[in-house]
């Protein structure tokens, strides 16, 4: 058995290596290797199934009860200071592992049947290798700085697939702006870091929990420091977990290939946050002003994502709204010391969410069949309908993902939502009742979804519709961020001549296998976590905490309370999502020009983008031409001095003109030369 | 003859001056032989600096090594004195490595290519000359003869406002130089008795013992001339027009070698041979870097031309050397050093590249090139690659560097706790603005649809060959820094002792974390409690 642990290093190494070899073969031998096109998928793909193989035989050995392992070596070193590296495997490093490696095996699956026609096929799945690999180095990792690294690997991986069609401007515009608001999270990360080695002297998550216990209760170290460096840390993960005020990075990063935003964007990157939070639960737990700041970012961040996925027509964005909203779930878990409900979601969410997205990467596969390669078009639910009848496996693995979602029992959702709510609950009632409205919101907009894509007629050839969506893509951009020319728009429809299907067909089994294979999951894995059996919570528990082993004291009536109340909320949301959307006995628009202010505020995405851009993107670039102008005529020019500038503008330069520039130099070789001379001898 | 009596430093100095000198004599029009001869003996020089290294340097030594010491010019007392330690050997071999690669990198220049390369010649011999030289004389010298060869590189084979960039550098730094010349003198000439003789040797001028009063002068007139060359605020103004005019060969050299002399300078003068001073001037040394670093990057930011920008951004990340330098304890030295190898790799990658963007779309404006990346994608593979290793990714050598300025800086107790504070943050400010700038020039040049219409196609092998060789040692590095930081530890480490054996008695503890500091604390009353019992 202990030959799997002092191997566990090769886990991130096996995709490292796949992508490597990938790489260089696209940078030495271009042609031949985008050639070979699926043997670099096979590549890939094997190692990557060596590093699940690996993963799931650590599991089962920590389940079995096995020690955690740690295994470092010394990095850097300078002076007394030494930076070690290593990998620690633990519980809730094989329960990441393995989530990480079953979502990416399934994503790479489906890669190559989305991506069939892709030029770039082979340097997409470099890409996702790479990402897989420094994902999984960041869950191993024993401390902070090692975390960070990974951190902004990762973070790398998605700016590039992110910018994967980089021909697109909207997606040129959306990885910049990922990268740099997740810089601004990793500047609080950095400084947090900073600041908390400067108070403990160490990087690794225990051992600054306990130390800064002793350095705040001894008084050698103020509370408000240590609530300071904590927060600067949780930056971090407010960036990375798209919490709100820097989640604005989430939405446009669906310019990326729908495959990217099931892995990286749902299930796995943006879940990061949270475990981070995890791993530094010893430091933030002992600080409560912390954990309150957590509970509620959380709070308002599931709220606020899900107000905004009611209004949304673009399938992605409306998904990508839900994962900030989910992910707020999770955040809120931890701030309210749900350690075991916010992992439990973390995992429920990963395997059901990665499906809904690879749902929606099929839909808009079959609707660019009818309407072309357009995102403003292929990616827009009015444009859909009816879908249950081309693609039925679709339809039905959706539907499934929506009911886990929403949390419909038995499915995965309801019983980590549940666990949170409930928890959430007995820490903070107002928090409950935010995560509550959220919950009947998330089934509302989850089934309007549902039913404008799936159910219905189907408009794909509504030339009508088309023009407004057109309209008003070229509108909205021209106010948004991203401001697309007309004749940008223009460029997309040069090769969507090839169409068209008058219907769209249901996509080929690599990309239905992996939809049906994360469907067993998001059926069944919240089984794992039922109150009165919790495995899920014997195996993943907070660190210090000690899990009573008689849990014969389940109390079947809080349970029910508790469960029928957020089953009941779920229903509404349903009930009404079916009225207006299914059966349209209730009219949408109506209700939305009755409440137009609050409509528009959800549709325009509460106005946070055009607030950043104006104050943050528009303010640094003003900024920096100041500087700039300063710097050429204030310090330039002082510098320069008057005089120099004369001579060098005027009479100087006629002489340099000449082409005797050379000369002059050497006129201050042999000056400088002679004043040595001069002054030695002397 | 034994190799331990060979003149290795001697060897590796000459080597390309003298076979410069027969350029003139070789018929060739068109430069196709020329560059085979340059290349070929910046190989060989490059490879016996590495075999002389590897069999000859100690790396677990702080003294200087390999020390060759001739008569030289005694009329004046100057001396060829040569040798190398922790400071110098690395940027040694980044210079071999970058000219050589420089050499490479200009090999279609149609334009007087004997000249260009025998010029690239004289500039290795004197860039290696500057961080082996060991008299002070001597060093200044080699400095001087430097600058020859880059006012040429920049008026012949510059831009359109060549001439103005080449002017205002030539002025800048000679003018600076002559401040090293003054000090040097007063170095050498202070407290020398009448009849005794007067040395130049900088290991004997750096154990003199001067008045603080001249320390602090003979500092502040290092502190300009090094810092014109480290294009400190607000002597770097030079520097952009500089870097910007010059050829992308040219830009190799300039960011990858000759800023790094100026932070070589400040250890070597400033920091080993006046710490005293080094301690009042160490502040200003720190508010200084984060002025570079900030106000760089936001002057790189408002750049439209490529080269620029990127000139700009060196100027930011020369911030981070001063902010090490700053710092009193061996992990903001060693930082500092290794952000010096590791710049200059990253910048010499990025100019190269522009190079090769410059030389397909002929403009360096930005709104004019769009969309490379369609027509280049490994150019823009490698580009992404350079201008991540640039904004300090992990994993590449940048990061590493610039975490241990922090670190070094944030654990500084000789520092007030507020002072750490402020420019901390300030500092941390610049790894936002890096990514604004740098990300927004990848958009521009490489993403979007593309609207002029290149001259050439993807980059050649010898261009990616050219690009990799920086780009792997930075990937190398930060991945196992060791790798660099071996090679300049034990300097580090014996500067930082030195320095903090001038500071106040109180603040003499290294690296100090709040925690270390308590636990002495309960100890001793554990020992006393012992006795007692």
């Amino acid at each position: 058995m202990e030959a799997i642990y002092e191997y566990a290093w090769l886990i991130p190494v096996f995709p490292l290596l796949g992508a490597a070899l990938v790489g260089i073969g696209l940078i030495s031998f271009n042609q031949a290797t985008n050639r070979l096109r699926q043997a670099n998928a096979v590549l890939i793909l094997t190692l990557m199934g060596a590093a699940a193989v690996f993963s799931f035989a650590l599991l089962s050995s920590q389940i079995q009860g096995h020690e955690p392992f740690v295994r470092t070596f010394e990095w850097a070193a300078a002076g007394d200071f030494r930076l070690t590296m290593g990998y620690t495997v633990d519980h809730l490093t094989t329960l990441m592992l393995a989530v990480v490696t079953t979502v990416a095996i399934l994503v790479m699956i489906y890669t190559d049947g989305y991506m069939a026609h892709e030029k770039s096929y082979a340097r997409f799945y470099a890409y996702l290798s790479l990402f897989s690999a420094s994902m999984l180095g960041l869950v191993i990792s024993p401390n902070l700085v090692q975390v960070y690294i990974f951190w902004e690997l990762v973070g790398m991986c998605s700016y590039l697939l992110i910018g994967f069609w980089y021909d697109r401007k909207g997606a040129a515009d959306a990885c910049q702006k990922a990268f740099v608001t997740n810089r601004v999270g990793d500047f609080g990360l950095l400084l947090g870091m900073l600041g908390l080695y400067w108070a403990t002297g160490s990087f690794e998550f225990d051992i600054m929990g306990e130390r800064l216990e002793t350095l705040v209760s001894s008084g050698s170290l103020s509370a408000g420091l240590a609530v300071l460096f904590a927060i600067l840390v949780f930056l971090g993960p407010v960036a990375k977990s798209a919490q709100f005020p820097l989640h604005v990075w989430l939405p446009d990063a669906m310019e990326g290939p729908t495959p990217i935003s099931a892995l990286i964007h749902a299930a796995t990157m943006v879940a990061a946050g949270v475990f981070l939070v995890a791993r530094m639960f010893p430091v933030f737990e002992q600080l409560p002003t912390v954990m309150n700041v957590i509970a509620w970012t959380g709070g308002v961040t599931a709220f606020l994502g899900a107000t905004i996925a009611i209004t949304q027509n673009d399938i992605k964005k409306g998904l990508a709204y839900s994962t900030m909203s989910q992910l707020g779930y999770m955040v809120m878990a931890m701030g309210v010391g749900a350690y075991t409900a916010g992992l439990f979601h973390l995992m429920t969410h990963a395997y059901f969410k990665a499906m809904l997205f690879l749902g929606s990467g099929s839909v808009i596969h079959g609707m660019e069949e009818v309407v072309g390669h357009d995102p403003t078009l292929a990616q827009d639910m009015r444009l859909m309908g009816n879908l249950r009848k081309y693609m039925p496996i679709t339809a039905i693995t959706f539907l499934i993902g929506t009911l886990a979602i929403c949390g419909i029992p038995p499915f995965a959702g309801f019983w980590s939502k549940d666990e949170i709510l409930s928890l959430t609950f007995q820490a903070n009632p107002i928090l409950w009742l935010i995560g509550y409205i959220t919950a009947g919101m998330t089934a509302f907009y989850m089934f309007r979804m549902y039913f404008m894509t799936f159910e219905g007629e189907f408009r794909g050839k509504d030339a009508e519709i088309k023009g407004v969506l057109k309209a008003e893509a070229a509108g909205v951009y021209a106010f948004g961020p991203g401001a697309m020319h007309a004749q940008e728009l223009g460029t997309h429809q040069d090769h969507d001549d090839h169409h068209h299907a008058d219907t769209p067909h249901e996509s080929p089994l690599t990309m239905t296998f992996p939809l049906m294979a994360l469907a067993v999951p998001s059926m069944l894995i919240g089984l794992l976590g039922m109150p009165w059996a919790n495995r899920f919570e014997a195996f993943i528990h907070a660190p210090g905490e000690i899990i009573e082993e008689a849990h014969g004291a389940f109390d079947w009536g809080e349970f029910l309370i508790a469960g029928g109340s957020s089953v009941g909320i779920g229903l509404l949301g349903i009930t009404l999502a079916s009225l207006m959307y299914a059966r349209k006995s209730i009219n949408p628009a109506a209700i939305a020009k009755k409440i137009e202010p609050l409509y528009w505020l959800s549709r325009n995405k509460w106005y946070l983008d055009d607030i950043n851009y104006k104050v943050f993107v528009q303010g640094s670039r003003r900024i920096a031409r100041q500087v700039l102008e300063v710097d050429s005529k204030v310090v330039d020019g002082i510098v320069n001095l008057t005089g120099f500038v004369t001579l060098v503008t005027g009479e100087g330069l006629k002489y340099f003109e000449n082409g005797r520039a050379q000369f002059y130099a050497l006129i201050v070789f042999g000056a400088v030369l002679g004043l040595v001379v001069v002054f030695g001898v002397t | 003859m034994e190799s331990a009596q060979f003149p290795w430093l001697t060897a590796i100095l000459l080597l390309p001056l003298v076979a410069a000198l027969p350029i003139p004599l070789i018929p060739d029009k068109e430069g196709k032989t020329i560059r085979w001869y340059a290349l070929g003996v910046g190989l060989i020089d490059f490879a016996l600096m590495i075999y002389a290294f590897g069999s000859q340097y100690l790396l677990q030594s702080a003294d200087v090594q390999m020390s060759e010491t001739y008569n030289w010019l005694p009329q004046i007392g100057v001396s060829w004195s040569l040798a190398v330690d922790g400071l110098s050997m690395p940027l040694v071999l980044l210079t071999g490595l970058v000219t050589t690669l420089a050499m490479l990198a200009a090999w279609n220049t149609t334009e007087k290519p004997k000249l260009l390369f025998g010029l690239m010649l004289l500039m290795y011999s004197a860039q290696t000359a500057v961080f082996m030289a060991q008299d002070l004389l001597m060093f200044f010298l080699v400095w001087e003869l430097e600058l020859v060869p880059v006012y040429l590189l920049i008026s012949i084979w510059g831009g359109p406002k060549r001439l103005y960039a080449s002017t205002k550098f030539i002025l800048y730094t000679a003018i600076a130089s002559i401040f090293i010349l003054v000090a040097a003198l007063s170095m050498a000439f202070y407290g020398v008795e009448p009849g005794q003789a007067v040395t130049f040797d900088m290991q004997a001028l750096g154990m003199k013992d001067y008045p603080m009063g001249l320390e602090m002068l003979l500092y502040a007139g290092f502190l300009v001339a090094f810092g014109t060359k480290l294009s400190v605020f607000p002597l770097h103004t030079w520097l952009p027009d500089a870097h910007g005019e010059a050829s992308a060969p040219g830009s190799m050299l300039l960011a990858g070698i000759l800023l790094k002399m100026g932070g070589y300078g400040l250890l070597r003068f400033n920091v080993e041979m006046l710490p005293e001073a080094h301690i009042k001037f160490a502040p200003i040394l720190a508010i200084l870097g984060v002025v570079n670093i900030v106000y760089g990057a936001l002057s790189a930011f408002a750049q439209d031309n490529l080269k620029r920008r990127i000139a700009y951004s060196s100027i930011s990340h020369m911030g981070f050397v001063l902010l090490g330098i700053a710092a009193y304890n061996s992990l903001g030295l060693s930082g500092a050093m290794l952000q010096m190898v590791s710049h200059g790799l990253i910048a010499a990658a990025l100019f190269f590249l522009s190079g090769v963007a410059y030389e397909r779309t002929h403009t360096l404006k930005m709104e004019k090139m769009s969309g490379l990346a369609k027509q280049m994608p490994i150019a823009f593979a490698l580009f992404t690659a350079a201008s991540m290793a640039s904004l300090a990714l992990p994993g590449m050598s940048g990061f590493v560097s610039e975490l241990a300025i922090f670190l070094g800086f944030a654990t500084d107790t000789a520092y007030s706790y507020g002072f750490r504070v402020v420019v901390v943050f300030l500092a941390a400010v610049g790894l936002v603005l890096t990514p604004m700038y740098m990300l927004s020039m990848l958009r521009r040049v490489f993403y979007g649809d593309l609207k002029l219409k290149l001259d050439g196609f993807d980059a050649s092998p010898r261009e990616i060959f050219i690009a990799l060789c920086l780009l792997v040692p930075v990937i190398g590095i930060g991945v196992y820094p060791k790798l660099a930081t071996n090679l300049h530890d034990v300097k580090t480490e014996a500067l930082a002792t030195r320095v903090q054996a001038e500071l106040p008695a109180f603040a003499q503890k290294q690296q100090g974390t709040l925690f270390s500091q308590q636990l002495t604390a309960p100890t001793l009353a554990e020992a006393d409690f012992a006795r007692i019992d």
